[in-house]
């Protein structure tokens, strides 16, 4: 029965359109919609759309920045409700994520944080030039799952080594996964120094953090 | 109409003194040299108008240069087959298409150089109605199945039915000519509606500078008397024809100008006349090929043309290469960017290889993407309030992101993305076949002929067009 709200709310975030996203998100609340269902059905499918643009090159950064606007601002009017309803967005994990030391560029690291938060991750981010023991200290803090690593530079790139072995010395691994980005990183690095994963793109991060997640659940089922 | 202006400080290959001598050398050899003209007309009207003629050998005196440069028309609009104005041939501007009457086509779907079909003119006129940068349409191909004396009403009714962008039409004889402004009349809807917004330009290639053809001159005339514009584009080849320097050349080929200016500014105050942006070309003594690509007189008439401030018609796109490749895809950027950066103007012959004998639709589509890149290149700079961001740059400080900004989101689309030209990751461009330029150019012609439905005439129009091609078969006894 909400099938013409669901598809407005998805569209509202493939536009990138704030105002129609929080006018969408008040309509659910007056019209009784469950806020998780808004979620889980309306809002995140529309950010996986214009995420799936992107990686095939026909959206643009800055339309992702639109939506993932648009889906905070659908946020902000369905948080009170879950809270009123004593209803949780489930946590699909939690993410630490950094530029590594000497290091201070943070588009992309930024752009996978805003990408998992939206997706439904829980994300804490440490920011730029980030020692390894804080990423250690930090994962064990908040129950990591997931630890992201951000290089730009050749030079700097040999800091996820360090991170990667800073989490085994601690005795974290292979518990808490460790994934990798930025422009010289490749898969093949990724292997070399022991990370669980590596992706080119933000919203290939989202998909590589929800397949370790699935990893996790599934090793502590079996 | 799209904003066509060149940006930046004004590339020239010669300077004022320089066009200014080149033009007192082609005034003197009207003078001293003279030309023969071998239609009667075009000598009595010079003969009256106060030249020294003797048979078909005319003498063209100063003052008749003087005047007709006078009234000659500084700027022309073509408009599109809607009558919108689609391109005003004045000033540093530069508008791209493709060239006329290629003998062979090299098939972008398997790669044979064969002899092209209607088909294939349709597909290309097409794809030249699809691609977003290119702004005119020329004949393309010469279709085989079709008798050669009429190919010309077959190319410019497919021209008509297939695209709504401006026509430069190449006909043969004046007959030619004159059915194929019959049919863009039919178009415009009568002969005034056609000549208040023309849509249409007819190209003429002169034999010679000094040597001008019957049927040259006639459509010269005809044209001239009925306000319709056209392409004045006398060849001298460098060498054989005129003097083996870019210089000589070029003044003796500007001689050759010279007298279709004063012969359709004699038949018309006004006549809308456009001259050569290319000329000082010769023949590879080598090969004894036409090249389409040399750098030596690339610039030079086009600075002329600015000089006298006349419209121009340009030659640039075009490879000597044989198939779509590093030669062709250089050929085809350095010419381009050259005649844009001199405001060429009108500019064709994108997509051709083999110096003009081959056809390549693939190649036709990374002109496309050249002449966007060069667009990018070369327009205006914004340095307004607005472009500045000032205010953003205050509030964001050192370490701000501009990212997320208002003024990222409203306008980063100004800034050029390709088509066609690869920018992903090596990761990526594996995942995506590790394609070359060439084989994503022939996926480009494709997805866009699958995808693009040019607008349609009305089913009467295109009737009544047809007739043209069927009474000139019938006159010609097919």
């Amino acid at each position: 029965m909400y099938e013409d709200l669901l598809a407005a709310m998805r569209q509202s975030i493939a536009d990138g359109d704030q105002d129609a996203a929080t006018a969408t998100a008040n309509q659910a609340i007056e019209e009784g919609l469950d806020p998780l269902v808004a979620i889980d059905e309306g809002y995140v499918p529309g950010l996986s759309y214009v995420g799936s643009c992107f990686s095939s090159g026909e959206m643009f950064l800055p339309d992702m920045m639109l939506a993932a606007r648009a889906m905070n601002a659908a946020m902000a009017v369905l948080k009170p409700e879950l809270a009123r309803r004593s209803q949780e967005r489930s946590v699909r994990g939690r993410v630490v994520i950094g530029t590594v030391k000497g290091d201070i560029h943070e588009i992309g690291k930024n752009l996978v944080g805003t990408m998992l938060s939206a997706s439904g991750f829980e994300v804490v981010d440490l920011g730029v030039d980030v020692a390894p023991e804080r990423f250690v200290d930090a994962a064990r803090e908040h129950s990591a799952d997931i630890v992201g690593v951000s290089a730009l530079l050749t030079t700097t790139m040999t800091g996820q080594r360090t991170v990667v072995e800073s989490l085994a010395a601690a005795g974290m691994r292979p518990g808490v996964k460790v994934i990798v980005g930025g422009a010289p990183v490749t898969r093949a690095w990724a292997a070399e120094i022991g990370a669980d994963g590596y992706s080119e793109d933000a919203v290939g991060a989202v998909a590589l953090a929800t397949k370790l997640m699935e990893g996790a659940a599934g090793a502590a089922q079996g | 109409m799209r904003d066509a202006r060149v940006g930046g400080s004004p590339f020239a290959r010669l300077s004022p003194d320089e066009c200014a001598r080149v033009h007192e050398a082609a005034v003197g050899i009207l003078e001293r040299t003279g030309a023969r003209l071998l239609e009667p007309r075009a000598v009595e009207i010079l003969r009256r108008a106060g030249a020294r003629t003797d048979g078909d050998h005319v003498w063209i005196p100063r003052e008749l240069v003087d005047a007709a440069l006078a009234t000659a028309p500084r700027s022309i609009t073509l408009h599109d087959r809607t009558g919108a104005p689609a391109m005003e041939l004045a000033g540093r501007t530069f508008w791209a298409g493709p060239g006329s009457d290629c003998l062979h086509i090299l098939d972008h779907r398997t790669g044979v150089r064969r002899t092209p079909t209607l088909d294939d003119l349709r597909e290309g006129i097409a794809l030249v109605d699809a691609l977003p940068d290119l702004d005119f349409v020329m004949s393309l191909f010469i279709p085989g199945e079709v008798d050669g004396r009429i190919a010309d009403r077959w190319q410019m009714e497919a021209m008509l039915g297939g695209t709504t962008k401006p026509i430069v039409m190449v006909s043969y004889e004046p007959s030619g000519m004159e059915d194929a402004i019959a049919m863009a009349e039919v178009v415009a809807g009568g002969p005034a509606a056609l000549a208040a917004r023309p849509f249409v330009a007819t190209y003429i290639n002169v034999t010679r500078a000094l040597l001008q053809g019957r049927s040259e001159l006639q459509k010269l005339l005809w044209l001239a008397e009925r306000g319709y514009p056209f392409l004045w584009i006398p060849v001298t080849s460098g060498g054989t024809t005129g003097p083996v320097t870019v210089g000589g050349t070029l003044a003796l080929n500007q001689a050759g100008v010279l007298i279709g200016i004063v012969l359709s500014q004699l038949v018309r105050e006004g006549a809308p006349i456009v001259v050569p942006g290319f000329g000082g070309d010769g023949l590879d003594l080598r090969t004894m090929v036409d090249p389409y690509a040399a750098p030596d007189a690339r610039g030079p008439a086009g600075a002329l043309a600015h000089w006298y401030g006349l419209p121009m018609f340009s030659l640039a796109g075009g490879s000597d290469g044989k198939v779509v490749d590093e030669q062709s895809a250089a050929e085809a950027s350095l010419t381009l960017l050259v005649d844009a950066v001199s405001g060429g103007q009108l500019t064709h012959d994108c997509g051709y290889l083999e110096s003009g004998l081959t056809g390549s639709l693939s190649q036709m589509a990374i002109c496309d993407e050249i002449v966007s890149w060069i667009r990018a290149a070369t327009r205006p700079i914004d340095v307004s309030d607005e472009a500045l961001a000032l205010s953003d740059v205050d509030a964001l400080g050192v370490e701000g992101s501009f990212l997320e900004t208002d003024h990222t989101l409203d306008r980063y689309m100004e800034r050029w993305y390709p088509a066609l030209f690869d920018r992903g990751s090596f990761e990526s461009w594996q995942a995506h076949g590790a394609t070359t330029l060439a084989q994503r150019a022939a996926e480009r012609v494709e997805a866009l002929l699958a995808a693009h439905e040019p607008t349609p005439l009305q089913p009467e129009v295109a009737a009544e067009i047809h007739e043209i091609v069927e009474r000139a078969a019938e006159a010609a006894g097919l």
